[in-house]
């Protein structure tokens, strides 16, 4: 599946994209399929704003986004938590956990949300490679912040997609965690052939991106 | 699995007592209405049912009320006619009446007795003796006649022992002719008259229709007579409405036959003060589920538009909260219509000891009922689940 952009601005950032131009702001974009995307935005430039886009969270813009071909406002929501299922995944910059849940219940919640994928030890053997084992069983809401971010991937990852979209997911993570976690990521992408989209502040070598847009 | 997990973060944010209390609210409203129906349906099982059936008390004889400042107490043929179109009313028999002068006596010495008489004739279907006997040959000096059972009973229990005579079984009494001397233009014209039944129903002398006609167009000495009084068929002697037609025509009955009529507006009132009652509580119940259903969301509403936002489908989310209430639901129903059933088992055997026969298992109507309020909670839980949750989908 493409992602397309068409003169996609969100409305509180109209007035600033006006002036200045932008590599995904008011432009034409194809996100093909397979493409690993790294979208660099200093902050204020509406990175979180364009993955709650891209992810129909929020509604607030002009131009057109396509899910292949079709118009992603007029998706049903029925529809929408299908492809939420199957085909596109998400990492969120706040994380967004059940607090009260644990972090296994947290993550085999993604797992058999839909027609499980991978049995539940696959969730030990991702989390001993990120080195969460330890607090698997332990409410999320006391995790700290990178553990809560290494369970936000791992929970990513237990569903089937075709593509990952990914805001910001190693802010909380040191350099060694960050290489684990980008790994386990690249390695889940081309198990699934599938593609991905991530933000960040800066420029990175984290993956092999075959495309770079600056926002 | 899923439903596990989503248990846990959807805990009903109403808390177990007020979920307890809706529950307790429906359970009784299910109890009055079921009752309604179940009480209604043994009503009408001891009102009509075949084993229920009293002979005596599907006829009833009716005349005016004897009213000492009216000296003529007939039944017009234009009241009687009207009788006879009331709904209530399967069939109207006239009674005749002799016109002549009738007197009987014993023709041994054995039981010595004379006694002036009169005859009434109805027509055979009103009359509750069936005898082979029962009938009268133009030409025949031999009658066939009905007496009351009262008759037997006044002679045996009161007159034979206080005249030292010996108690009749029905049987004797059968056997015994009587000598009866029609009296005409003062000569004495003799027939022999037989007892061939007794009967509980008319409290007269009755001789064969047939025999009456002639007897008056042959012996009559005065005017038709009008008629005093008929015999009325009716499916329901308990009828209110029969009672109160025949209250507003002046008219009156065997009482003891209609005092159904009072129990029944008192089992009708009964039956549905429980119905209003019973609907009132449902609705409240209905009323008190739904909102139970909004509260439980509104107050786990982050986390359902968190699962949404991770994918959850509206309808996997109406599918769970539906398998929360449903069940309660299903078995608050199962368990009142196992209360009814008992009830109705134990009413059944109070019954039976009263010589009343009801069903000992409930209705289908009951069972139907039930049903249909458990269809209508469904229906209710599930719009108010899918619009609530949707209301979270499109945010």
């Amino acid at each position: 599946m493409d992602i397309k952009l068409r003169n996609l601005v969100p409305r509180p950032l109209k007035d600033r994209f006006i002036l200045r131009s932008s590599g995904i702001w008011n432009s034409e974009v194809d996100l093909r399929h397979k493409e690993w995307v790294k979208v660099k935005a200093p902050s204020g430039t509406g990175k979180t704003t364009l993955v709650h886009v891209l992810f129909k969270m929020r509604h607030d813009y002009e131009g057109m986004v396509y899910y292949g071909d079709r118009d992603l406002r007029t998706i049903p929501a029925g529809d929408i938590a299908t492809i939420r299922q199957k085909q596109v995944s998400i990492i969120f910059q706040d994380l967004r956990l059940f607090e009260n849940l644990t972090a296994r219940e947290n993550i085999d919640l993604k797992r058999v949300m839909q027609t499980a994928i991978y049995p539940p030890e696959v969730i030990d053997d991702m989390a001993e490679r990120l080195g969460i084992q330890g607090i698997l069983n332990q409410p999320a809401g006391i995790c700290s912040y990178g553990e809560q971010q290494r369970i936000a991937i791992v929970r990513a990852l237990m569903q089937p997609f075709e593509w990952l979209i990914m805001d910001e997911p190693f802010s909380h993570l040191d350099k060694d965690n960050t290489r684990k976690a980008a790994a386990l990521i690249a390695e889940e992408c081309k198990k699934r052939n599938a593609g991905f989209l991530v933000t960040d502040l800066e420029d990175d070598d984290n993956f092999d991106y075959t495309r770079h847009y600056d926002l | 699995m899923f439903n596990t997990i989503l248990k846990k973060i959807i805990r009903s944010g109403v808390g177990k007592s007020r979920s307890l209390m809706a529950g307790l609210g429906l359970f009784i409203a299910l109890l009055l209405i079921l009752s309604a129906v179940q009480i209604q349906v043994n009503y009408n099982e001891l009102l009509y049912g075949k084993t229920n059936q009293d002979s005596i008390a599907n006829f009833l004889v009716v005349n005016k009320r004897i009213n000492g400042n009216n000296p003529d107490n007939s039944l017009s043929s234009a009241e009687i006619n009207n009788l006879r179109k009331q709904p209530f009313v399967d069939a109207v028999g006239e009674l005749t009446s002799s016109r002549f002068k009738i007197s009987a006596q014993s023709p041994s010495d054995r039981f010595p007795f004379y006694t002036d008489l009169f005859f009434e004739s109805v027509p055979d279907a009103f009359i509750d003796v069936k005898s082979s006997d029962w009938h009268w040959q133009p030409g025949s000096t031999n009658i066939p006649l009905i007496i009351p059972n009262q008759f037997l009973d006044l002679y045996n229990f009161g007159f034979a022992p206080s005249q030292n005579l010996i108690q009749l079984t029905q049987a004797m009494v059968m056997t015994i002719p009587v000598v009866i001397n029609v009296q005409f233009h003062g000569q004495t014209v003799p027939f022999t008259g037989r007892v061939v039944g007794f009967s509980d129903r008319i409290s007269s002398v009755l001789v064969p229709q047939n025999f009456l006609e002639w007897a008056n167009r042959q012996f009559g000495t005065q005017q038709s007579t009008k008629t005093s009084r008929v015999v009325i068929q009716t499916s329901d002697p308990g009828n209110p409405a029969l009672v109160r037609y025949l209250k507003d025509n002046g008219m009156v009955t065997d009482a003891d036959k209609t005092r159904f009529s009072k129990y029944r507006q008192i089992v009708n009132t009964i039956v549905s003060a429980s119905w209003i009652t019973g609907a009132v509580m449902l609705l409240f119940a209905l009323l008190v589920f739904s909102l139970f259903i909004q509260l439980t969301i509104a107050s786990t509403k982050n986390e359902i538009r968190l699962l949404i936002t991770l994918g959850t489908s509206p309808s996997q989310l109406q599918r769970f909260l539906m398998k929360q209430f449903v069940p309660g639901n299903v078995i608050i129903v199962v368990v009142s219509v196992l209360l009814i059933a008992l009830l109705q088992l134990l009413l059944q055997m109070y019954l039976a000891r009263q010589n009343m026969h009801i069903s000992p298992v409930i209705s289908f109507y009951t069972i139907g009922t039930a049903l249909l309020v458990l269809a209508v909670l469904w229906l209710v839980n599930h719009r108010t689940v899918r619009k609530y949750i949707n209301e979270n989908a499109e945010a």
